[in-house]
């Protein structure tokens, strides 16, 4: 009880100041109708059957289902900060034969909670904490619970240029501090690097609505599964186990700006490497070689 | 060296109190520190929230080491497309009243991307349909012109008249006869985008309250003015799409001060029109004459309206850093005398 009272107490802590800015949003939403911008993602994708091995075992063909659902809504408190509330749930399903020591599922369902503040005349930055379930959902549990944090900054050199650095922090990850650096750079008045992780793309403009472009794809996190996921397969280390899951993607695609708010990309290409990595014990199994196919929806209103 | 510095400081700081004090009430700078101005730095403040969606706005301060008269004056008729960064093709003055001539060396053989943009947009505006900001009768004017010869030489003079029959207009009877956009059933006009910019920037209004009324930017009369502003027409790169422009630039000498307005009263595409005002003040600079300069920037542009969120403070960011590159060109033709 006691932990549970000062956790308790830390969660009072912590929101008090996040409640006193809210208690001030009505006043600053009603002087201001500009000052709430929303963003909803959503992209569902397919990758066909791949080569999928690891252990010692031939675990055979799998292919993949996957869908990311996110909305985040942002209330501009003052001309250089705005607040981020939103939710995303993303799934990944694989289709594994019985009984083999590979997740059929791994979903995420989260909040985000966070701020953009612009730090300085070129530099804006982000900082978002997304506390959630990350699981295989089979048996939910606290242990489920995870809250990666995200920190970002840009630094605007000018309009064709613009500077990009950030952090992953999880720590239940191998890796639990990820730097990550990016650039996004038109280097002529069609072409564009947009170097932005986790999707580095080759950008071409056709024209002001149509965009083709060549890129990479980072599909990647970090989910708990089930207490009994390793015996009921034969491998009784991997229960309760964390599983770092990475996923690279290679292809082109195209972008479309249907209306001013609303953008649709298609795309297909190659899965070169999928990894499931158990890091602790160390077991993983990787995937190779198969192709995908992957549509995406971005509003902003 | 330290007691030269002290020296400076000091005698910027004694001459310019009143300017300072001055620009501080209306704008939104709230601290000014005249010492660090002489040595290039631009003071920056980014538009506060707007309830107008499609308007932005930004202000800048910075000193100069010239005297405020010449500082305004060179204001007033500079020109931009010596500076190959800012990306201006053309920048011509006009007659008054203008010449058809004033406008013959409008370029559209250049090759350059924007360029070809805005001739492809031109040769597929059509009476059904035109992405350009133009009238009906403007749109079936210019989809007949281009009809005949679609060469770029041919689309220049296309344009050339039309650009012609505006500022002839606007010569003649000011913002009133500023026609409005017809784009896709919806009405634009300039002069209406600026009042609704205006209205929301109560402070700096009232500063050039009696001026932006004498020349028909504020208010419901018409212009009064026997102000002889400067007019122009120019060619340039905006956000990689070509864009023309005609503007006029009005200098009023308000006591021992200067206040300027730079209207763009016709812009082709991409936004809808910009008004930039500056307050010009003499200070003492190094023991010379030198001016404070302050500078407000208003544009009404129709992606505004869908630019929101983090998306729009970057583009207030990167506006304003487009504004310190034309005022650092600004200085540097100052000090080179060009």
């Amino acid at each position: 009880m006691d932990i549970l009272r000062k956790r308790l107490g830390m969660w009072t802590r912590l929101l008090g100041p996040l409640a006193a800015v809210l208690a001030s949003c009505p006043a600053v939403l009603a002087a201001n109708r500009m000052s709430v911008s929303q963003e909803l993602d959503a992209e569902y994708s397919y990758v066909g059957g791949a080569a999928t091995r690891g252990a010692g075992a031939n675990i055979g063909d799998v292919d993949e289902n996957s869908a990311d659902v996110k909305y985040v809504i942002s209330p501009q408190i003052t001309k250089n900060l705005l607040l981020r509330f939103g939710a995303e749930w993303q799934r990944f399903s694989f289709g594994v034969p019985d009984h083999a020591p590979v997740p059929d599922t791994l979903q995420q369902a989260s909040v985000a909670l966070g701020f953009d503040y612009q730090l300085a005349d070129q530099w804006l930055v982000r900082a978002e904490v997304q506390p959630g379930v990350y699981s295989d959902f089979r048996e939910l549990r606290w242990d489920d619970v995870d809250a990666p944090l995200i920190l970002g900054g840009a630094y605007l050199a000018n309009d064709d240029l613009q500077w990009f650095l950030g952090l992953r922090v999880d720590a239940r990850s191998q890796y639990p501090v990820l730097p990550a650096i990016g650039v996004r750079w038109k280097f002529k008045d069609e072409w564009t690097l947009n170097l932005q992780p986790p999707k580095p793309r080759l950008e071409y403009d056709v024209n002001d609505n149509l965009q083709f472009y060549f890129g990479v794809g980072l599909e990647a996190g970090t989910f708990r599964v089930g207490e009994h996921f390793g015996r009921n397969r034969g491998q009784p280390k991997l229960d309760n186990e964390v599983v770092d899951f990475t996923e690279v993607r290679i292809g082109p695609g195209c972008s479309w700006k249907i209306a001013p708010y609303l953008t649709v990309e298609a795309e297909v290409g190659y899965m070169p490497y999928r990894d499931f990595d158990f890091f602790d014990p160390t077991i993983s199994f990787r995937s190779h070689n198969a192709p995908y196919g992957q549509i995406t929806c971005h509003a902003r209103f | 060296m330290v007691g030269l510095g002290w020296g400076f400081v000091t005698a910027v700081s004694a001459t310019a109190q009143g300017p300072v004090e001055t620009v501080k009430n209306f704008s939104d700078f709230a601290q000014i520190d005249l010492s660090q101005l002489p040595g290039g730095d631009v003071l920056v403040a980014r538009d506060a929230l707007m309830n107008f969606p499609n308007g932005i706005s930004g202000q800048t301060c910075f000193a100069v080491p010239q005297p405020a008269e010449d500082t305004a004056k060179r204001l007033q008729t500079w020109d931009p497309s010596l500076h190959s960064d800012l990306k201006v093709y053309a920048f011509r003055p006009l007659h008054v009243p203008c010449e058809l001539t004033d406008f013959q060396q409008l370029d559209f053989g250049s090759g350059q991307y924007p360029v070809r943009w805005l001739l492809d947009k031109t040769l597929a505006s059509s009476a059904a349909k035109s992405e350009l900001n133009l009238t009906r009768d403007e749109v079936n004017e210019l989809a007949a012109c281009v009809q005949k010869r679609r060469d770029p030489q041919a689309v220049g003079r296309c344009w050339a008249n039309l650009l012609f029959a505006r500022a002839s207009k606007f010569q003649q009877q000011g913002s009133v006869g500023v026609l409005p956009y017809q784009m896709n059933g919806e009405t634009v006009s300039p002069a209406v985008q600026l009042h609704a910019i205006l209205l929301e920037q109560a402070r700096v209004a009232g500063e050039f309250a009696p001026f932006l009324k004498k020349i028909g930017l504020l208010g419901n009369e018409a212009a009064t003015t026997s102000l002889a502003p400067f007019y122009y027409w120019t060619f340039f790169d905006a956000d990689h799409h070509g864009t023309l422009s005609l503007g006029a630039v009005y200098l009023l000498a308000v006591g021992d001060h200067y206040q300027l307005a730079d209207f763009e009263y016709y812009v082709s595409g991409n936004y809808y029109t910009s008004l930039t005002l500056y307050e010009v003040w003499p200070i003492q600079v190094g023991g010379k004459p030198g001016a404070l300069v302050w500078r407000g920037d208003y544009f009404a542009a129709p992606t505004l309206a869908f630019t929101k969120g983090t998306e729009r403070i970057a583009y207030g960011a990167l506006m304003m850093q487009d504004i310190k590159r034309e005022i650092r060109c600004f200085r540097d033709d100052l000090k080179a005398r060009r």
